[in-house]
């Protein structure tokens, strides 16, 4: 289905389209909530409401401002990072980091899980320091890239451009797995 | 402008993670309109980010979409009861206006479809008739095979119905009285004295075990003289046995199967003597 098929099924409420995009999206989505809540019901709480939200504000995205995916993700994101500085989690997430999360995720049962895990891990494995720092909190710890900035006195330019190293890196290895 | 370091400031990456502000997002916005390569770029970036989170992430569990899909619930319905609506319409006109290929693509396979159907529908039709007609020939087939074999009865009834009344036949009754095997017994002789033919006609006898058959004898100078073996079975048709120019009487015997050289008298069921 292509993307604009997709925003006119779901501005028309269409069931299935929904169906569709919960049935293609859910699992990313899923993951930028878990990553950043590890507590697996909170996640699927903060998921819940993500998703409702993207079927009922669809008539706010709009397309010229970028695409659906990258909307979503973002309405994901914000709210788990709201989920996170809320006071109900904002004690057991201090310990928020990528090995964290592969431990969490092998943990799990399941040969696709595993497979997917020994990915995950391997592409981790291609970041240096820097952009392995960079890509645990902003990805698993829902820091923004001036937060960094300021908690730990780095540039603003460096940690702009260490984003963008990381994601280079991630970008290139993600087609060999 | 230098596109290749402006794609190289991370302004693009930010872009996707939402961090950016009002101007710098019209910004990458526009270039991204007036340069392809950052275009393309911020597509590659995007792509690479679904595909991090999709390999990253497990399936939230199938309750959680239970739940999604009935909180979504009311949206769905209210959308379906209070048509016409003008958003589902606009969307409906756009859709058509940017893949005209569409509505015709949808025709097309609404012909195509309907088209098969009918096909098949004919195609069941005449495999069914098709049924029909071989069953009728095997029915055909079947009543000129009785009708063959009819005619063959009627044939053979006809010329023995000839000889009756075209030959000289005598009519020699043999009954079962007097004897103790078949009190009730009687088989009629036809004989032509002068052509040598004789029939045998059963009008009542006993059906036999497999081991025994019943033997005709023709009585003459010369002793008895075993002239075939008579079907009871076969009631009120002439039998035809074997040619015989003299006899003083005629009498049946039961025989082992196949008859015997010489009767069994022991065993006499029924006796006639020519007149």
């Amino acid at each position: 289905m292509e993307e604009e098929q997709l925003v006119a099924g779901l501005r028309a409420k269409d069931r299935k389209t929904t169906d569709y995009l919960y049935e293609k999206y859910s699992r990313a989505l899923f993951a930028v909530i878990s990553r950043i809540v590890h507590d697996s019901d909170i996640a699927e709480e903060v998921f819940h409401d993500s998703f409702v939200k993207i079927i009922k504000k669809i008539d706010f995205y709009d397309e010229s401002k970028g695409r659906l995916y990258t909307w979503m993700a973002n309405i994901c994101r914000n709210s788990a990072i709201d989920k996170l500085r809320s006071k109900e989690i904002s004690q057991s997430s201090k310990t928020n980091t990528i090995d964290d999360f592969v431990y969490g995720m092998e943990s799990k049962s399941g040969t696709v899980e595993q497979t997917d895990t020994i990915g995950v891990r391997e592409l981790m494995d291609q970041l240096n320091e820097d952009q392995r720092f960079i890509i645990e909190y902003i990805y698993f710890k829902g820091y923004t890239h001036s937060e960094i900035s300021e908690e730990f006195e780095i540039p603003l330019g460096t940690v702009k451009s260490r984003v963008r190293a990381s994601l280079q890196v991630l970008k290139k290895n993600l087609d060999r797995i | 402008m230098d596109i290749q370091s402006y794609i190289a400031s991370g302004k693009l990456e930010l872009f996707l993670l939402g961090e950016l502000n009002e101007r710098e997002r019209e910004e990458v916005l526009a270039l991204s309109k007036q340069y392809p390569e950052i275009k393309k770029e911020l597509d590659e970036l995007e792509e690479a980010m679904f595909a991090f989170d999709e390999l990253t992430g497990s399936k939230p569990s199938a309750r959680v979409k239970d739940n999604i899909f009935s909180s979504l619930e009311s949206e769905f319905r209210k959308e379906e009861t209070s048509k016409p609506n003008p958003t589902p319409a606009s969307v409906g006109a756009k859709v058509v206006k940017m893949s005209p290929w569409k509505p015709f693509a949808v025709a097309a396979s609404i012909v195509a479809i309907l088209a098969s159907a009918t096909a098949l529908f004919y195609a069941n039709k005449f495999y069914e008739r098709d049924q029909q007609f071989t069953a009728l020939m095997q029915e055909q087939n079947v009543m000129a095979d009785n009708l063959n074999q009819v005619k063959l009865d009627y044939e053979q009834k006809d010329s023995q119905l000839d000889k009756i009344v075209a030959g000289d036949y005598k009519r020699v009754e043999m009954k079962g009285e007097g004897f103790e095997m078949q009190k009730d017994a009687k088989v009629d002789v036809f004989w032509d004295q002068g052509a040598n033919e004789v029939f045998v006609a059963v009008n009542n006898l006993n059906s036999l075990s497999d081991e025994f058959d019943y033997q005709l004898w023709a009585i003459g100078d010369d002793g008895p003289i075993g002239i075939g073996l008579v079907n009871p079975g076969e009631k009120f048709t002439l039998q035809q046995m074997q040619a015989v120019a003299q006899a003083g009487a005629f009498a049946i015997t039961i025989e082992p199967k196949g008859g015997s050289e010489s009767p069994t008298l022991e065993k006499l069921v029924v006796l006639g003597e020519v007149a």
